[in-house]
C-alpha cells in the first residue's frame, strides 16, 4: 500500500515537510537546496549528520567568539572588582600582602573567566538556534516522529523568499518517493500556554521576595543584634574575663606571666620605672617627667584600655561591668570606683603595679601596655581622681568666671 | 575535508619501518656516543667531581623520561576508557611508552653516585651533611642511599612492564582475530593507571625534587606529571608529522587526529599553568620561609628572566596561540607550537633542577647539550629499534575502523 500524506492542521502553511530513507539522500537534498539558493529550512535527524551544516549552506558558527568575549569580560571584571574593593574602596592589609596582588586574585579571576565563558557558550547558543521554541507546527504531524527513531525530514519554510508552493515542491519530489506533507499552523499557538506563563511568573516573583526582604532591612534601625546566619566569631570557645577554670589549681581562666618569663621586647630594667618601687614601699612621686602630652596620651591609653571596666570618668560603671550587672553574672566583682578613698590613697607606684601585674580579680596589663604608658595611665588616673575631688579654687580663675556666669 | 574511506582495510605489511629504521638509527647512536664522549669530557674538564655534569644528566633524562611516561600515561587512559578516535596514533605511543629501558640504564650512574655517598647531585646523599641539619636528618630515613636505589628499581620495572606488556598485547592484536587482548588491555589499564600514577608521582619527588632535600611542595609529582603529558602530546604530533612525510600513516592519520592531539596538547598546557601555579600561589601566599626559598632563588638574578619564559613560553602564549580550533587544524602551526613547548618543557625541567648547580652568569653550558644530545641519541635509536620489526598501525584492532572514519563536529 502506498504511504499517504497525513497533512493535519487546517490553518495558514507553515512548512513543507519531506521524509528520505537515508543520510546520502537528506544530504542531497539539502545540497539542492542550498544550491537552489534556499535558506529558511531544517534538516531532522535522529543522529547528528557529520557535515550536514556544509550541505545546507551554513556559515560556521559566530559561538566561540561569544564564548572568548564572554570570557574575557569575565576575567576583566573579576580583576576590576577585586582590585577596586581590595585597593581602593576598603584597602585592608592581609598578612602583609600588597593590597593589589595579582596571585591572590588569580583564583577569582580564573573561575569568573570560567563562568562566564560558559554562559556565553550556553546562552549563546540558546539565543543563535532561538531557543528555547516551545513549539513548531511540523511537531503535529504524525509521521515526524519517526525523526527520534529511524526517520531522516526535511522542512522548508513558507517564509523562506525562494518558497513557491510548486517550485518548492517539485524540487523536493526529485529526492525522495516519499509523500510531501503540509504543515499547518493549527490552532496551537507558538506561545507558550497560559498556565506555564503563569507559573513562571509566580515563580520570579517569589524570587523577588527575599531581595524585598533585604531592602527593607536595610532601611530599618533596630536595636537587636543582627541574625548571625553563619556564627563565625559570635561564638567562641574561649573564657569570659574573671571566669572559673578548673584547670589550673588557683581556678582562674585568666593567666598571669609564667613564674621567671620575660614578655618578648621586653628587658628586665630593675628601678623605679619597672616596678613602681623605691627600696621597698611604692614610690609616691613619677619617675618620669609628666608633661600634657604625657597626659594626653594616658587619657587615650585609659579610654582603650581601663574605660570598658572603669568606665569613662572611673566611678567602676564600664560597658563591661553595666553588662554583667544586666546579665546578673554569679562570680563577677565590680570593678573598683577610682574615686574610692582608699584607692585615692594609694601611691603612684601601686597604682602602677596595678596595671602591669593586675590586682586580685583584675587582670593585668603589662603584656599590652609598655610600660612608659603605664605610667601615663596612671597619671591620667591621677588627674581624674583630681577632678572628681576638687575644690573651687583648683579651678583656674578663667573657667571660674564662667562658671560663675552661668 | 571528507572523512578517510576505509573501503580497503590497512595492510600490516605497508606501516611497518624495517630496514629505514636501521638507517635512521645509525645516526642516531653515533649523536649518543659523541653526546656521551663530549659530556664526560666536559665534566672531567670542569674539575668540580661530576657535579655540574651530573645535573645537566639528570635534565636530560628527565626529559626523555617525560615522554616516555606521557606516552605510558595516553595509552593507559585510551584502554581505560575504550577511546576509539585514538587507534591510528597509537602504536607511536606504545612504541615511546616502552621505551624506558634506556633511560633506566642511562640513570644507573646518578644512582650509583648515590650509593657511592656523592652528594654532587642530590646533597642527602652525604651522610656528615644529612648529621648536621635537622632539616635532612628528619626525612634521612627516606632520603637514605640504599631505600632511594631500590625505589628507582620500581619505578623503572613497573614502567618496563607497563610499557611493554601494553605493546606486547597490542601487536598481539595485530595478529589474532578476536579481541582478546584488547579486552585484556581494557581490563587491566585501571590497576595499570594507579600503579602509573603512584610511580610518577614519587619518581617526581625522589628524583628532581630531592635535588632541594629540605624544600617541600605535595604537587610536585602533579606537575611533574602535566609537563610530562603536554610533552608526550607535541612528541607524538611531530613523531606522527615525520612519519607521514616519509610515506607512513599518510592515509589513516588525518587531520581530525591532529586536531585531538591538539586539543590534549592545549588542555595540557592549561594543566601545567594550572598546578604550576597552585603550587607557586599557596607558597606564595603562606608565605614561609622554608617552602619561598625554593622560588627566591628562582625569581631573582638571571633565573629571574627563565621564569618569566616559562610564564609565557609555556604557558600564556600556547594557551592562546592554541585556542582556536583552526589552530590545532592548521598542521604546519601545529608543529610548530609542538616544537616550541617541547623546547619548553626542556626549559621547564632545567628551571626545576639547574638552579642549585647554577647561581651567576650564563645557566646553560655546552655540557648540558652534550647531555641532551647523549641520552637523546640513545633514546631514538632505543626508539627505532623497537619499532623496526612492528606495524605502526595496530591493524587488528577492533576500533580500527571507528578510528579510521573519525571526524570531529
Ligand atoms: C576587665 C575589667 C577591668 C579592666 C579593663 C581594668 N580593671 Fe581595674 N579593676 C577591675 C576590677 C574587677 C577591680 C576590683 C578588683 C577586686 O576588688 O578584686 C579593679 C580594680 C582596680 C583598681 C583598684 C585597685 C586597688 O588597689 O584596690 C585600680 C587602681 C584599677 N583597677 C585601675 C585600672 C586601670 C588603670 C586600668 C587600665 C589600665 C584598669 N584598672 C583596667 C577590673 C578592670
Amino acid at each position: 500500500m502506498a504511504e499517504r500524506a497525513t497533512n493535519t492542521g487546517a490553518g495558514e502553511l507553515h512548512a513543507l515537510l519531506a521524509e528520505f530513507d537515508d543520510v546520502d539522500a537528506v544530504s542531497g537534498a539539502a545540497r539542492a537546496l542550498r544550491d537552489a539558493g534556499y535558506r529558511r529550512f531544517e534538516v531532522y535527524s535522529p543522529f547528528p549528520i557529520h557535515g550536514i551544516e556544509r550541505s545546507m549552506g551554513l556559515s560556521p558558527t559566530r559561538l566561540p567568539w561569544i564564548a572568548l568575549g564572554a570570557g574575557l569580560t569575565g576575567t576583566s571584571l573579576a580583576l576590576f572588582f577585586q582590585w577596586w574593593t581590595n585597593a581602593v574602596d576598603y584597602p585592608f592589609k592581609i598578612s602583609g600582602k600588597p593590597l593589589f596582588g595579582i596571585p591572590a586574585n588569580i583564583p577569582v579571576t580564573f573561575e569568573f573567566t570560567v563562568l562566564l565563558a560558559s554562559f556565553g557558550a550556553f546562552f549563546g547558543m540558546l539565543i543563535l538556534n532561538r531557543l528555547p521554541e516551545h513549539h513548531r507546527p511540523v511537531f503535529e504531524n504524525p509521521r515526524f516522529r519517526r525523526a527520534t527513531d529511524d526517520g531522516f525530514f526535511l522542512a522548508v519554510e513558507v517564509d523562506d523568499p525562494r518558497f513557491d508552493p510548486r517550485a518548492t515542491r517539485a524540487l523536493l519530489e526529485q529526492h525522495t518517493r516519499r509523500p510531501l506533507e503540509e504543515c499547518r499552523d493549527s490552532g496551537q499557538t507558538r506561545e507558550l500556554p497560559g498556565s506555564v506563563r503563569a507559573a513562571l511568573v509566580s515563580v520570579a516573583a517569589l524570587g523577588l521576595l527575599p531581595l524585598a526582604g533585604v531592602v527593607w532591612a536595610r532601611s530599618q534601625d533596630s536595636s537587636r543584634p543582627p541574625i548571625h546566619v553563619v556564627n563565625d566569631m559570635d561564638s567562641q570557645p574561649r573564657y569570659r574575663a574573671q571566669a572559673a577554670n578548673p584547670v589550673f589549681s588557683d581556678g582562674r581562666a585568666m593567666r598571669s606571666d609564667a613564674l621567671g618569663t620575660q614578655a618578648f621586647g621586653e628587658l628586665p630594667r630593675p628601678g623605679t620605672i619597672t616596678t613602681g618601687k623605691q627600696g621597698d614601699a611604692w614610690t609616691e612621686s613619677f619617675p618620669v617627667p609628666v608633661t600634657p602630652a604625657f597626659l594626653a596620651r594616658g587619657r587615650e591609653r585609659f579610654a582603650i584600655y581601663c574605660t570598658p571596666c572603669h568606665g569613662q570618668s572611673g566611678y567602676g560603671d564600664g560597658l563591661v561591668a553595666l553588662r554583667a550587672a544586666e546579665l546578673q553574672e554569679q562570680n563577677w566583682v565590680q570593678p573598683s570606683s577610682l574615686h574610692d578613698p582608699l584607692v585615692r590613697a594609694r601611691p603612684v607606684g601601686q597604682l602602677f603595679d596595678t596595671v602591669v601585674n593586675g590586682v586580685r580579680t583584675m587582670p593585668a596589663y603589662g603584656r599590652q601596655i609598655p610600660r612608659e604608658d603605664a605610667w601615663a595611665v596612671v597619671a591620667y588616673v591621677r588627674a581624674l581622681q583630681r577632678s572628681q575631688n576638687a575644690a573651687q579654687a583648683d579651678v583656674p580663675p578663667t573657667e571660674r568666671a564662667k562658671l560663675g556666669a552661668q | 575535508m571528507s572523512a578517510p574511506h576505509t573501503e580497503s582495510a590497512p595492510r600490516q605489511g605497508d606501516q611497518v619501518l624495517g630496514p629505514r629504521a636501521g638507517r635512521w638509527a645509525t645516526p642516531a647512536l653515533a649523536v649518543g656516543v659523541l653526546g656521551l664522549a663530549a659530556a664526560l669530557g666536559l665534566g672531567w674538564q670542569r674539575g668540580d667531581g661530576f657535579s655540574r655534569l651530573q645535573h645537566s644528566w639528570l635534565v636530560a633524562c628527565a626529559f626523555f623520561l617525560t615522554l616516555s611516561l606521557g606516552g605510558l600515561f595516553f595509552v593507559i587512559i585510551q584502554h581505560l576508557t575504550r577511546a576509539g578516535w585514538s587507534v591510528v596514533v597509537r602504536r607511536v605511543a606504545e612504541l615511546v611508552a616502552a621505551n624506558t629501558a634506556v633511560v633506566a640504564l642511562l640513570f644507573a650512574p646518578l644512582v650509583l653516585g648515590v650509593l657511592l655517598s656523592n652528594d654532587g647531585l642530590y646533597p642527602w646523599a652525604d651522610a656528615e651533611r644529612v648529621h648536621g641539619n635537622p632539616l635532612l636528618s628528619a626525612k634521612a630515613a627516606f632520603l637514605d642511599p640504599r631505600f632511594f636505589a631500590a625505589r628507582c628499581i620500581v619505578y623503572f620495572a613497573v614502567w618496563w612492564l607497563l610499557g611493554r606488556w601494553l605493546l606486547a598485547r597490542s601487536t598481539e592484536q595485530d595478529r589474532v582475530s578476536g579481541p582478546e587482548p584488547t579486552l585484556a588491555l581494557e581490563r587491566r589499564s585501571a590497576p595499570a593507571m594507579a600503579a602509573f600514577a603512584l610511580s610518577l608521582n614519587f619518581a617526581g619527588f625522589d628524583l628532581i625534587m630531592s635535588v632541594n632535600p629540605t624544600w617541600y611542595s605535595t604537587i610536585f609529582g602533579v606537575y611533574i606529571f602535566g609537563g610530562s603529558v603536554m610533552s608526550f602530546f607535541a612528541a607524538a604530533v611531530l613523531a606522527l608529522r615525520f612519519l607521514q612525510s616519509r610515506g607512513f600513516l599518510t592515509r589513516e592519520v588525518s587531520v581530525e587526529h591532529y586536531h585531538d592531539l591538539g586539543k590534549f596538547l592545549f588542555a595540557f598546557v592549561f594543566f601545567w599553568g594550572y598546578i604550576a601555579f597552585s603550587q607557586f600561589m599557596l607558597i606564595w601566599y603562606a608565605d614561609l620561609p622554608e617552602e619561598t626559598f625554593w622560588f627566591k632563588t628562582r625569581m631573582e638574578g638571571p633565573w629571574a628572566a627563565v621564569s618569566w619564559v616559562l610564564l609565557f613560553g609555556h604557558f600564556v602564549l600556547p594557551f592562546l596561540g592554541l585556542l582556536s580550533r583552526h589552530a590545532k587544524r592548521r598542521l604546519a602551526l601545529l608543529t610548530l607550537w609542538a616544537v616550541w613547548l617541547l623546547a619548553m618543557h626542556a626549559v621547564d625541567l632545567f628551571w626545576l633542577v639547574m638552579p642549585s648547580a647554577e647561581t651567576s652568569g650564563v645557566l646553560v653550558s655546552p655540557m648540558d647539550l652534550a647531555s641532551f644530545a647523549a641520552v637523546g641519541g640513545f633514546w631514538i635509536f632505543s626508539l627505532l629499534r623497537l619499532a623496526r620489526g612492528r606495524s605502526l598501525l595496530p591493524v587488528g584492532d577492533p576500533r580500527l575502523p571507528q578510528s579510521l572514519a573519525f571526524e570531529n563536529f
